[in-house]
């Protein structure tokens, strides 16, 4: 990583950055963090980015209402444009959106006449019905009512003040159109207003309509509402008002309703003529738009980055020129140096872009390489926490320690068969090949054995009897992995529990070792020498004195025939000691181990000599540093330096810059920390005690190795006993039969419980044994990440 | 008990609304806005905060009505999220918050039509709580019985509208008297309702809804001094509840002048300051502008407690009070008056 700083001539600022853009290798700094947002120097800009972005997602929405497909973006990608195709752009931009607004203005008016018409045509044709039924009725009505020989129809309008009929009954109707949602509680207010003086009818709509605001389909009725009186005509016609009813006059004369409807039909013909008309330009505009919209709208999201991008520059107006500073990785300065040259060159400025690395104490965010493959293990460190600059990351060891633990516990060559077929990713990869690899050595498939080569053990079958209990004899070694003998005898449990517990545990403090080793890296890179003899030193050899120890049992008692006889048929051993109760022992009683339990002979002064180192490692861990530390200190002090007032580096690129006042780029406080010997203490008593609990904690945490294997290979016998087992032996058409559905059976569980559940836990466990258990010997994660500036994670961030 | 089976029904809302509260704005975005010099600026402002892009869609240049609009129409859509995921009692309670923005809304079209307003633009303007389905047809009103008979009675105000059937006409005066007995019965009704529910709700909305009440009865003492409302009329609208009543409210009864009103409430040392520093300071802080801080103090501390209903409430009028101070701030910058600029409230 190096701190670079560049100087950009104004003109080109905005090219010169979009190219660093396409490139993504420049994490930038924020150099005006005290300047609020809205007063940097390129707000107005992003403004009117916004603004066009306002624009843009107003076309999208139109276009979608209208089902245009919009033409995904050709290739990578628009490129930046400089400030005058934007201009033209903006041009482009606005006209369209005001032709649109034109054409929806008009679209809109036309379709508010075409619902008023649309509606009046309902109601006059809806009415007409109503008023047959009256008139049909008048005869049984004028009985009923005892009422003079009038029509009650005929003679009364209120509305047209037509001419009254030979009594004025003063009978007036209102009619119109209502939402359909609202007519019952239309015809409740009603009810309750006129307290039941009234008499109404409505009919439903069947065509819908299209309300010309939000064009969203709307039901209506249509209602006509006979009352009596002045008074309560106008009261209803108020209250259907306010309730968002739309009322039409409408003729009582029946010949004058149907020459109405007849004219409201051409109009309506007419009008749908206008509103294709209409419609189709719109849509022509819009299919225009469509064609270059995702371009658009990478465009201004890529130029609306650059200004947001160029708001962290120090803007220098004397100089005419944009000061950035950034981290960059070392390696890829020359492409970037390419890159401003290329910026400048297409651009024509006078004045190239120059890039300048200072030199910095600041620490620099993190950046690894990566790729497809190892993507998925970093991310697993990642979200650890990011390693500091140049710390040793164990992203590269846990591509292959992860698969590998996981394998342990998962080790079945079947399942890893399945695992690899599974998703194909490269986690996943590698997790199936390893646990087909250790499948191979347990000799595990689908929780059968695999008879790959001559056994090691032979059955005596002579004098055997069905139910009799037999010992296999010894008669060679198998060639890789566990003898598949062992598979189905009485003792498999026992012998396979035995070997992975002393497997799980030597592969535990291999890797913790191996943790502590490298923390020998750290303290070189970071210049801690003294770490090395007052932490590595004592922590390894604390270590090694225990559970090394143990290790080094484990595979001695392995290497030991134990039933090895002389020549006048004698144990040459004694019994083989518990390995458990030799590691208790050894606490309880240092220096003594009974003769019946002796691995070999001289164990009580090698217990007791490597006990006592273990001891003395906690002091020499718990002091050293402190001691030391506080005596360099106070040599220090004694030759007479003392805490300066403001230890502030000021680090610029050039004297001239200082002198003139200018931009003071690169500007940082290194703070001496005061030296506190109180807090050192506790820091390092912490570190010990967690170090020393962490030890024998952590190596029987490795333990779930073991106990994940065993889960794992008893449940996937289960599975196999309890299903395809039991039909093996049926035969016939039955057997078929139930041989079938006994696999489906099995594959399905299988697959659910052991390659999924299973898999699950399992990974879960190997992420825990790396993040607590092999992370914490040395890692501190403490770094920031790198993150670039570049215009593919800006607009990949933007779809999700 | 109940903090065992709280989070059964209610945990998600409590959670949600918690949230909701982090959310609302705090000193530095205050600072941040108060800094900026037209409402677009203000916009950017916002923008970073937990509003977001909602007024990205608007045409330039912005209106401070369009910025309120907005921001309610956030919390609305808020409220209303809290509202459709709440079962009993929790949607009862959010229910009675509603009434207040009806008790509003109808008051504001009676005298919208009484000024005879057009009736769409008064629904547009009245608050989006607060809406019910027949509210349109208020305005065919001309007397309140009518207003009962046709529209109110299938309301949930309908029980509080009783007291005021003995009022005849609608003129200025009458619907002034109408909401304040409206709001009188709400309180009361509400407050039976809190302290019916168990435990933290009710002790924490008593001290609310009380503080609530004595608020209502000192503004209507303080308005109604030198009108022509009669003792009896002023006392048929104190609500009766809250530490006011009813000893202080028997006081403020015969008060006749703000000095004797402030003399009455003082005897209540929390409620003492409302008036020293409105006298004495030269801040331009209006009673009512205590009254706001003191509720938006209430209101905070309900946030200490858990498995209670009363932070909806706080959340509500917390919400509220952002909006006010949010276009208070937007209005002083479209209108040029740097210098009252910080005349809003705090929240946090």
């Amino acid at each position: 990583m190096s701190l670079i700083q560049l100087f950009i001539p104004s003109e080109i600022a905005q090219p010169t950055v979009a190219e660093l853009g396409e490139l993504g290798l420049i994490q930038f700094r924020d150099l005006n963090p005290d300047v609020n947002a809205f007063q940097r120097a390129f707000v107005k800009e992003i403004r009117r980015f916004d603004e066009m972005e306002r624009h843009l997602r107003f076309f999208t929405t139109h276009i979608e209402k209208s089902d245009i497909p919009i033409r995904p973006l050709a290739g990578d990608g628009a490129r930046a444009r400089n400030a005058q195709e934007i201009d033209e752009l903006e041009e482009k931009i606005v006209g369209h959106e005001r032709r649109i607004t034109e054409m929806n203005t008009a679209h809109e008016n036309l379709q508010k006449k075409y619902l008023e018409y649309t509606e009046a045509r309902h109601v006059l044709r809806e009415t007409d019905v109503f008023f047959r039924q009256a008139g049909a009725r008048q005869d049984t009505r004028r009985y009923s009512y005892d009422e003079p020989t009038v029509p009650l129809l005929e003679q009364t309008d209120l509305e047209h003040g037509g001419p009254p009929g030979d009594v004025p009954l003063n009978l007036g109707f209102v009619t119109g159109v209502i939402p359909r949602s609202k007519m019952q509680i239309f015809e409740r207010i009603l009810w309750r207003a006129l307290r039941g003086n009234l008499y109404l009818k409505y009919a439903e709509i069947e065509e819908p309509i299209i309300d010309p605001i939000s064009d969203e389909i709307l039901e209506k009725n249509v209602f006509t509402i006979f009352a009596h009186g002045q008074e309560i005509i106008s009261k209803i016609r108020k209250i259907s008002e306010s309730l968002g009813a739309t009322l039409y006059q409408v003729d009582d004369n029946a010949d004058q309703r149907r020459a109405d409807l007849s004219e409201v039909t051409t109009k309506i013909d007419d009008l749908n003529l206008v509103l294709q008309n209409t419609n189709n330009a719109r849509r022509q505009e819009l299919q225009k738009i469509a064609e270059n919209l995702s371009a658009w709208i990478t465009i201004i999201k890529k130029e609306k980055t650059v200004f947001h991008t160029m708001n962290l520059f120090n803007y220098d107006v004397n100089r005419k020129c944009l000061i950035a500073e950034g981290w960059c990785p070392s390696n890829d300065l020359n492409q970037i140096q390419q890159a401003l040259r290329t910026a400048t060159e297409t651009y024509g400025s006078m004045i190239p872009s120059i890039v300048d690395e200072i030199r910095t104490t600041r620490e620099p965010p993190t950046f690894h390489r990566i790729n497809k493959v190892t993507v998925g293990f970093q991310e697993i460190v990642d979200a650890y926490g990011v390693a500091k600059y140049r710390e040793v990351n164990p992203g590269l060891f846990t591509i292959i320690t992860f698969p590998f633990l996981f394998a342990v516990m998962f080790g079945d060559f079947g399942h890893g068969i399945f695992d690899m077929f599974f998703g194909g990713r490269y986690i996943i990869l590698l997790m199936g090949l390893f646990s087909t690899y250790t499948g191979l050595i347990y000799n595990d498939i689908f929780s059968q054995s695999m008879i790959l080569a001559k056994p090691g053990f032979e059955w005596d079958l002579t004098n055997y009897t069905r139910g009799q209990l037999i010992e296999a004899n010894p008669v060679g070694v198998y060639p890789f992995g566990v003898d598949p003998t062992w598979h189905g005898s009485d003792n498999h449990l026992l012998f396979t529990n035995s070997y992975k517990m002393k497997m799980s545990i030597i592969l535990g403090v291999i890797q913790m070792s191996f943790g502590i080793i490298l923390t020998v890296y750290n303290y070189n890179y970071f210049k801690k020498t003294l770490s090395i003899w007052t932490e590595f030193l004592p922590q390894f050899l604390f270590m090694q004195s225990i559970f090394g120890y143990l290790v080094f049992t484990i595979i001695y008692k392995w290497s030991v025939n134990w039933y090895e006889l002389d020549e006048h048929g004698n144990h040459i051993h004694n019994s083989p000691p518990g390995l458990l109760n030799m590691l208790i022992f050894m606490f309880l009683q240092p220096g003594e181990v009974a003769p019946a339990d002796q691995l070999y002979p001289g164990q009580g002064f090698v217990q007791g000599s490597l006990l006592l180192l273990a001891l003395i490692c906690v002091p020499w861990m718990l002091l050293a540093k402190p001691l030391i530390m506080r005596r360099e200190h106070n040599k220090i002090r004694a030759l007479g330096y003392h805490h300066p007032q403001a230890d502030s580096t000021r680090i610029s690129s050039s004297t001239e810059e200082e002198e003139s006042g200018g931009a003071v780029v690169a500007q940082e406080m290194h703070e001496e920390e005061d030296f506190d010997f109180g807090d050192i203490m506790i820091h390092q008593v912490i570190h010990t005690i967690e170090f020393c609990l962490g030890c024998i904690s952590n190596t029987a945490s490795y333990l779930r190795l073991w106990a994940l294997s065993l889960a794992h290979a008893q449940l996937s016998a289960v599975l196999w006993d309890m299903t395809l087992k039991n039909v093996f032996g049926l035969t016939g058409i039955f057997g078929g039969i139930a041989l079938v559905l006994a696999f489906a059976l099995w594959f399905t569980l299988t697959v659910v419980i052991l390659l999924l559940m299973e898999g699950l836990s399992a990974f879960l466990h190997a992420l825990r044994l790396h993040w607590v258990e092999f992370n914490n010997k040395f890692y501190e994660g403490s770094g920031t990440k790198f993150e670039p500036f570049s215009f593919k994670a800006i607009l990949k961030d933007q779809e999700e | 008990m109940e903090f065992l089976y709280f989070n059964v029904n209610d945990g998600f809302l409590e959670g949600i609304v918690r949230g909701y509260k982090s959310a609302i704005l705090n000193q530095t975005n205050y600072l941040n806005l108060t800094q900026c010099e037209t409402l677009e600026d203000l916009k950017l402002q916002l923008s970073a905060t937990d509003y977001g892009n909602f007024l990205s869609n608007e045409p330039s240049p912005l209106a401070t009505s369009t910025i309120a609009e907005k921001a309610t129409e956030k919390l609305v859509s808020e409220f209303k999220y809290v509202r459709s995921n709440a079962v009993e009692p929790l949607s009862t309670f959010l229910d009675y918050l509603t009434y207040a923005y009806m008790i509003d809304n109808v008051i504001l079209l009676i005298t919208g039509t009484l000024h005879e307003r057009d009736t769409h633009e008064l629904i547009e303007r009245c608050h989006p709580l607060g809406v019910f389905d027949s509210m349109a047809a208020l305005c065919v009103a001309t007397n309140v019985a009518e207003l009962y008979d046709t529209v109110l009675i299938e309301t949930p105000l309908a029980p509080y509208f009783k007291n005021c059937l003995s009022a005849n006409d609608l003129d200025e005066m009458n619907i002034e008297i109408i909401r304040n007995t409206l709001y009188k019965a709400y309180l009361e009704d509400f407050y039976r309702y809190c302290k019916q529910l168990d435990g933290t709700t009710g002790e924490i909305m008593s001290e609310i809804l009380e503080f609530e009440a004595d608020r209502r009865t000192i503004n209507i003492t303080i308005n109604s001094l030198n009108t022509e409302l009669s003792r009896d009329d002023r006392r048929k609208l104190f609500p009766a509840l809250g530490r006011l009543y009813p000893d202080v409210q028997d006081k403020l009864l015969r008060a006749d002048d703000a000095e004797q009103v402030k003399t009455a409430v003082e005897i209540w040392v929390e409620y003492r300051q409302f008036f020293e520093t409105s006298v004495t300071s030269a801040e331009t802080k209006t009673l009512e502008d205590r009254f706001f801080e003191y509720e938006v103090h209430l209101n905070k501390l309900t946030f200490q407690q858990q498995f209670h209903y009363a932070i909806f409430y706080a959340f509500l009028k917390l919400k509220e009070q952002e909006i006010r101070n949010v276009l208070w701030i937007a209005e002083c910058i479209s209108q040029g008056q740097k210098d009252r600029i910080n005349n809003y409230i705090p929240i946090f």
